[in-house]
């Protein structure tokens, strides 16, 4: 994209307003530039100027100790189970989660011929223990990404990737959840240089679907997930990092 | 001095991490610098004191359930902080399917403490000033392209269709608005533009 180009959309883009994939495009040439860093920038600068000029106001007192003391809660009890806003799911702690997944994987990459039985079956015996897996897979970080829910449609859920070393296939996994009337939906891989790569769809089933592939391919290029209606309406997005 | 609307985006990125860390100091200056505007901004688009206390509870619970992933690169914390809260307004209108309401048939958002506050209180009440008469300086059709994207969350398409205006009039409003707010901002504190 031009700086013509980026400048015209990034009014948008600071409002969150543009589809996924302009948006990838937009911060990657962004990423590079330091005019259009400047220009937008200067567009937040407007964006203050606006808060402040029409939302301001001094909220009450007692609120700042309720808010405080939610927080506290929320801390508390972020070990155990955490209700977020929209279909009431119990999470288990992000180590334990890819433990349990990738215990359930490596018995995928077996048959997919891809390590040797018996690195597997140690592997399984570690997988309670996540730093033990990492180690028996060589040290690659798992990579984790959390669904948002875009166009009020409400598909939430979480994706997690996997970048295998020397034999050992990647692989990526994907659990949603809707409450919306879907029946499928398309889900793709996305990196900053506007690569993707699409996972077979979700077929959901009483509000729940997966989705996952195994591949000799790498994944590291891929930072993003999509969830994609049929229509084309992004109905999700995630940002995947490292766990 | 400092330019008011220039964040340390260092500081901010330590004061995030602290936030992820669970400090409770994090959390109350994030609080205090952020929770005024949340809560106005809940005043202005949900219309009632008690949904603008849930919006300033959903985006603070909100901010730390998403906090490790702020990422200074991509913007501001003020930026993040404040488009989180109005992503989480937009999305209860959408499911109350309210009417949009005008910015002056609302007037003023209201303050539940009139007596004179604080040192920092009143510099922010400054600020306001400040930034009310730099949207003054706005022309209607900028104005009223900016609220409806900001505040209603429509795309250039939308406002375009709103407006009855081609789109690329709708962006250049919306552009030139926020960038003239800035720039009448700077002005005032006597900063280059």
């Amino acid at each position: 994209m031009t700086c013509e180009e980026v400048r015209e959309l990034l009014p948008e883009q600071l409002l969150g307003s543009l589809d996924e994939t302009t948006d990838a495009r937009v911060r990657q040439h962004i990423r590079g530039c330091a005019e259009c860093r400047a220009e937008r920038l200067r567009l937040e600068d407007g964006v203050a100027a606006l808060s402040y000029a029409t939302h301001e106001a001094v909220p009450p007192a007692e609120l700042r100790d309720h808010v405080l003391g939610v927080l506290d809660e929320e801390w508390s009890t972020s070990e155990e189970t955490v209700a977020p806003a929209g279909p009431k799911v119990a999470r288990m702690p992000a180590s334990r989660w890819i433990a349990a997944v990738a215990a359930a994987l490596l018995v995928v990459s077996v048959a997919w011929g891809a390590v040797q039985t018996r690195h597997a079956q140690q592997t399984s015996a570690d997988a309670r223990s996540y730093q033990a897996l990492l180690a028996t897979l060589g040290g690659r970080e798992f990579r984790l990404g959390e669904l948002h829910p875009m166009g009020g449609v409400g598909v939430t859920g979480t994706v997690l990737l996997y970048d295998g070393v020397g034999r050992w296939n990647s692989w990526g996994i994907v659990l949603a959840r809707s409450d919306a009337d879907l029946t499928d939906a398309r889900v793709m891989l996305v990196g900053p240089n506007g690569i993707s790569k699409e996972l077979p769809p979700l077929r959901f089933s009483d509000g729940e679907a997966s989705s996952w592939l195994v591949t000799h391919e790498a994944l590291t290029g891929y930072d993003e997930l999509v969830i994609v209606a049929r229509g084309g309406t992004v109905l999700a997005n995630a940002r995947i990092s490292e766990a | 001095m400092r330019h008011v609307l220039i964040d340390d985006a260092s500081s901010d990125q330590a004061l995030m991490a602290a936030f992820v860390d669970r400090d409770e100091r994090a959390a109350g200056l994030l609080y205090d610098r952020f929770a005024s505007r949340v809560y106005g901004l809940g005043i202005v688009m949900l219309g009632n004191d008690h949904a603008a206390q849930d919006l300033v509870q959903d985006t603070f619970v909100k901010l730390w359930r998403t906090a490790a992933r702020f990422d200074p690169e991509r913007g501001r914390l003020e930026t993040w902080i404040l488009l989180t809260a109005r992503s989480l307004a937009i999305d209860l209108l959408r499911r109350r399917v309210l009417e949009s309401r005008s910015l002056q048939e609302l007037g003023p958002p209201p303050v539940h403490d009139p007596s004179p506050g604080p040192d920092d209180l009143a510099a922010t009440a400054d600020l306001a000033g400040r930034a009310r008469r730099a949207m003054a300086k706005l022309s209607n059709e900028q104005r009223s392209a900016l609220e409806l994207a900001y505040f209603g969350g429509r795309t250039t398409a939308e406002v375009a269709a709103l407006e009855g205006i081609p789109q690329g009039t709708a962006k250049t409003r919306i552009h030139a608005a926020l960038l003239k707010l800035r720039a009448e901002m700077a002005r005032e504190v006597g900063d280059d533009v």
